[in-house]
């Protein structure tokens, strides 16, 4: 067992009707305010949301990946070579080609190294992100070696008289990457609903049940790390285009562990949930006291946010678990959390 | 054959990988996790040193002993109020691995905001160099080289020949045994990350006046001595220490051969052992 | 009944949760417009810089010269058109990543008003770049970070003079390094090899390809090497270079690698090795501590303190300035101020600015500045320089500072040689 829970309806914990209109008022944010600034700080949270959706499905099948920004990195590099060479023009079939050549290399590394459980394989993970980190630095025809590949942003999209020009401010970046995190969770949300779902839900509550039961861990595991690596890798793609350029510097040890620390802060029990409530509360929090003039404030708060979250919050469930607990004393809802013992709950589509 | 220098410098690498590296695996025989931020209590014990010889004027020997004892009670904290309570039933792997690496990003911002990020020195501690003839050796080194010594004989000694020493090898192979014959498993988890910490600032101190001290200093050693736990073994003492020993050595003579691109080969080894032989070079099965 | 109740009160709540957000993040953001003051007018630049992690220490060392240049010079302020302005530092985190120089550089402009930023270090040139360019925000940088490095050197540089009409590179740093080559060269003409050493980071950067070609040229002695960033332990590699034959080793600009080379080759018997560094020394005091004192005799390093300059001549004027805020500076800190290295970054960079506003006669029509800035020439802490037209990079502007050298001899700096700097062709 990895952690203790896992798996939350999130059904129970936020109602649909919440979420649309939550959706719904982030829609209209730059009907608020254009400002850089927050702007910014959404669209950034957003991409690394889209990253721990990612971790936390891995996390699912009782791995934790520690090479998950390697996979950004990985994204980042293809839709930035791809561009540089095909044209501007082709900007949106080298960000497609980005997330399925992730998702390719996931599948190839899932396979040779998933075999090693536990410590072994975060340790693997750590060692890969070095790997790739060190040959995008030193393969310089390919990758610019140090220097790095200045990512343009896409070519604008005219849809009859109206154009949408990503050059002129952040608010189509703002808009493509609410896309990209609705889509992703989607996503993950469908896998909840079908069959595979039950599984991974089964493989999380009790993996020595599931093998007994003849689930084939290995194969759930190699199909978690690749669904994660193919938008771990648009999330990569995105993300340099966003900040517009593309080094080996960017992607290192420590985002990956950030990508952790963002699971864990916002509950790895709700896939999508835990995911977008960790990554804005913690990128936001980071963001505002580098600005302050204490040097060094933000990572002091950044570890004791993660230690407190897991000291205090129940069996390590996050700030997601904590809003459920909120939304059921505020409305006295009777129903209880369910955690599914059982795969397959014949959800089938 | 790369020249005698090279040697003795990997071995000085060899002598602080094999410290670390003994101390994380002593904290993983008995609690059964990783503590990521040993490289921080390395940090830590490097920082006490330097205040202790400049600030306080106690002498370099006494104030590696003070850095033991105070980053060592630091450990014993961490383990108390957070780690005990993070490894009891319902928590996973995960719980305590993400708060040992979230201590990093504290300890290191702590010291940054409490010590400054301007580098530190103690070269004047043990100044001078003893030149061979074929290779030259600093007397900071060999401070390096007979304290490992020292420590090493003195662990061999805590763990063979005292009662306290008995209770963490029974503890290690089987902590339920151990615990119905009397050994309080609690107090034994407490006492060998308070050992295993100690062992990390020591480190950090005797390395303080090789090195400069600043609070990313922990890094490499960090990443380096899980690198030689890797080679060893995960949950072998003998595997640290050979661990230690080889990836000192190999470090500076692939350095010596390949130039910057060490790391990749490094990094390569450590896959592949983990996927052909995870056990490592000494390792029983680990589970 | 329930049911119905539950949903819209639960829709009630996250509505005004998310509005209460959003109204305190537009508040934020809506400061009040300062009163118009009736003495000088104030103009804020933004110096973007490392001042948390690894690469601190560059942000904050200068800090209490660069705010004491301000001071001095705000003391009288400048004119334009009969206005008497004010400069304002405002210095802002980058953390040395191009997340963080697009965050810093946002808000700077939306939040401080920055219309010029300068001083700038880190290796985030290009995340920078892409916000102050839409935003004609005028960005002083040096040519020296690795993705800075112009396309025209072999490709893959970020820099586009066509694109980026409002970067000026301030600080030359690949040519202030072949000219401290140079240097080295002029103070010891019976060297046998110089070994130049980076980071495995700048390995592949047009820039090294320049600095190659113009070496070869002039026919100096000279090997390459590299580290992984994070190299603590430099024995193999100076063992490799004392085996290529090489006395002095040349490191470009990494303090902490610096200091741990002088302790190395010193403990590994190099002792005729000399070790030089392009960046200046960032204090004695830390030098000395870290390297120990005999092992710091001899090091070599920038030395761009403007009185001590032989062959540059920098206006009286200035000098008088420089060594009036170095002693603010002393007071700030509570002790001898001896980081030189300041003096041709932010404060050249804001000699240029204000000359460039008095020549244009604005304060806040970029483009006019701009033109003044092109092929302009300015009196600056480094000496009287015309901005050099298009045979640098096909960029209009280049800026440079001379190349001096000191060497440490009994803990103190000794004015050694200087080069005149060129710009690499």
């Amino acid at each position: 067992m990895i952690i203790g829970r896992l798996y939350i309806d999130q059904k129970s914990v936020v109602p649909k009707v919440v979420i649309g209109v939550v959706i719904a008022l982030l829609a209209i944010v730059p009907l608020f305010t254009t400002s850089m600034v927050t702007l910014s700080t959404l669209i950034s949270s957003g991409i690394w949301a889209v990253a721990v959706m990612g971790f936390i499905l891995i996390l699912r099948t009782g791995q934790f990946s520690m090479g998950q920004a390697a996979f950004m990195a990985i994204g980042g590099y293809v839709s930035a070579i791809l561009t540089l060479n095909l044209g501007l023009s082709y900007y949106w079939l080298s960000f497609l080609a980005s997330g399925v050549i992730s998702g390719l290399i996931a599948f190839a590394i899932g396979l040779i190294v998933l075999r090693a459980g536990g410590t072994s394989f975060s340790i693997i993970t750590i060692a890969f992100g070095e790997i790739v980190r060190i040959v995008a630095l030193n393969w310089e025809d390919l990758t610019h070696g140090a220097a790095g590949i200045l990512v343009k942003p896409p070519p604008p999209i005219n849809i009859g008289n109206f154009e949408i020009n990503f050059s002129l401010s952040l608010v189509p970046f703002y808009y493509f990457m609410i896309l990209l995190v609705v889509a992703s969770a989607l996503f993950y949300w469908q896998i909840d609903r079908i069959r595979i779902g039950g599984t991974f839900r089964s493989v999380a509550a009790n993996p020595v049940l599931a093998e007994h039961l003849g689930v084939h861990l290995m194969k759930y595991r190699v199909i978690a790390f690749t669904i994660a690596g193919v938008f771990t890798g648009f999330a990569g793609a995105y993300y340099v285009t966003f900040i517009s350029v593309i080094n080996p510097l960017i992607f290192d040890l420590w985002k990956s562990i950030q990508i952790m620390m963002m699971a864990i802060v916002g509950g790895p029990s709700l896939i999508v949930g835990g995911a977008i409530i960790g990554s804005t509360v913690l990128y936001s929090l980071g963001n505002y006291l580098s600005q302050l003039p204490v040097p060094n404030v933000q990572y002091v708060v950044f570890g004791a946010v993660v230690v407190l979250v897991l000291l205090f919050l129940p069996k390590g469930t996050g700030l997601v678990d904590l809003w459920g607990k909120f939304w059921r004393k505020v409305f006295r809802e009777p129903e209880e959390y369910e955690i599914p013992g059982e795969f397959a709950d014949d959800e089938e589509e | 054959m790369p020249p005698a220098g090279i040697w003795i410098d990997g071995l000085v690498q060899s002598c602080i990988y094999m410290t670390m590296a003994f101390g994380m695996v002593l904290v993983f025989s008995i609690l059964g996790i990783l503590n990521w931020t040993h490289g921080q209590f390395y940090m830590l014990g490097a920082f006490v040193v330097y205040y202790a010889v400049t600030a306080a004027g106690i002498p370099f020997p006494l104030s590696l002993l003070v850095s033991g004892v105070i980053v060592g009670a630091l450990g014993m904290l961490v383990e108390k109020f957070i780690i005990e309570r993070l490894t009891g039933p319902g928590y996973g792997l995960l719980a305590v691995t993400a708060a040992t690496m979230a201590l990093i990003f504290f300890f290191e911002g702590a010291a940054g905001m409490a010590f400054g990020l301007m580098a530190k020195g103690m070269a004047t501690t043990l100044p001078g160099v003893l030149d061979m003839g074929v290779f030259s050796i600093s007397y900071q080194k060999i401070a390096v080289i007979i304290f490992t010594l020292i420590v090493m004989v003195a662990m061999y000694i805590v763990l063979n020949r005292t009662k306290i020493g008995k209770a963490i090898r029974a503890t290690a192979q089987q902590p339920d045994a151990a615990s119905l014959y009397g050994v309080n498993v609690g107090w034994v988890s407490l006492i060998v990350m308070g050992i295993g910490c100690a062992l990390a600032a020591m480190a950090g101190g005797i390395m303080g006046p090789v090195q400069s001290v600043d609070p990313f200093m922990g890094r490499i050693p960090m990443i380096m001595s899980l690198l030689a736990i890797v080679i060893g073994g995960l949950g072998s003492l003998t595997g640290a220490i050979v661990g230690g020993i080889i990836l000192g050595l190999l470090n500076s003579v692939i350095a010596y051969k390949i130039s910057y691109l060490s790391e990749v080969v490094l990094f390569v080894l450590v896959i592949a052992i983990l996927l052909i032989r995870p056990q490592g070079l000494f390792g029983a099965a680990s589970k | 009944m329930i049911k119905k109740w539950y949903k819209v009160s639960s829709l009630l709540v996250a509505v005004v949760m998310v509005l209460t957000l959003l109204a305190t993040a537009c508040a934020a953001q809506q400061t009040p417009a300062p009163a118009q003051p009736t003495g000088p007018i104030t103009i804020n630049i933004g110096v973007p810089m490392p001042l948390s992690g690894t690469a601190a220490p560059w942000g904050q060392i200068p800090t209490p010269l660069r705010e004491a240049f301000v001071q001095v010079l705000n003391k009288q302020g400048f004119q334009v058109n009969g206005q008497t302005y004010n400069l304002k530092l405002i210095q802002v985190d980058d953390e040395n990543t191009p997340e963080g120089g697009s965050a810093a550089a946002k808000e700077l402009i939306e939040s401080d008003g920055c219309k010029f930023f300068a001083g700038h270090w880190s290796w985030n040139f290009s995340a920078i770049a892409a916000v102050t360019n839409p935003a004609k925000v005028i960005f002083l940088t040096r040519n020296g970070a690795p993705d800075a490095l112009p396309a025209s050197w072999g490709g893959g540089g970020a820099y586009d003079p066509k694109t980026m009409p409002y970067v000026v590179f301030g600080t030359p740093s690949q040519e202030e390094f072949l000219a401290d080559c140079f240097a080295l060269v002029d103070a010891f003409p019976n060297y046998k090899k110089i070994g130049l050493v980076d980071s495995s980071v700048s390995k592949g950067g047009p820039g090294w390809v320049a600095v190659g070609k113009a070496l070869d040229a002039a026919g100096v002695r000279y090997a390459s090497e590299w580290f992984a960033p994070g190299t603590t332990d430099f024995s193999p590699m100076l063992t490799r270079l004392n085996q290529e034959g090489c006395d002095i080793v040349f490191v470009a600009g990494w303090v902490g690698e610096y200091m741990a080379m002088l302790k190395q080759r010193y403990e590994m018997g190099y002792k005729n090795m000399k070790v030089a560094c392009s960046g200046p020394f960032v204090s004695m005091d830390i030098y000395q501590a870290v390297v120990g004192v005999d092992a710091f005799e001899g090091a070599i390093g920038s030395y761009e303190a403007p009185w001590a300059f032989k062959k540059t001549q920098v206006n009286p004027s200035i000098i008088a300035q420089c060594q009036e805020a170095e002693q603010i500076a002393a007071q700030t800190t509570g002790a001898p101020y001896d980081y030189t290295g300041e003096f041709p970054w932010v404060p050249a960079h804001v000699e240029i600015l204000t000359q460039a506003m008095q020549q244009a006669g604005t304060v806040s029509d970029p483009d006019a500045i701009m033109k003044a800035i092109r092929g302009g020439t300015f009196d600056t802490t480094a000496g009287k320089w015309t901005m050099s037209g298009a045979q640098t990079y096909g960029s209009p502007i280049v800026f440079g500072t001379p190349a001096s050298l000191c060497s440490i001899q009994n803990g103190k700096e000794v004015y050694l040689s200087e080069h005149p700097m060129e710009p690499l062709p």
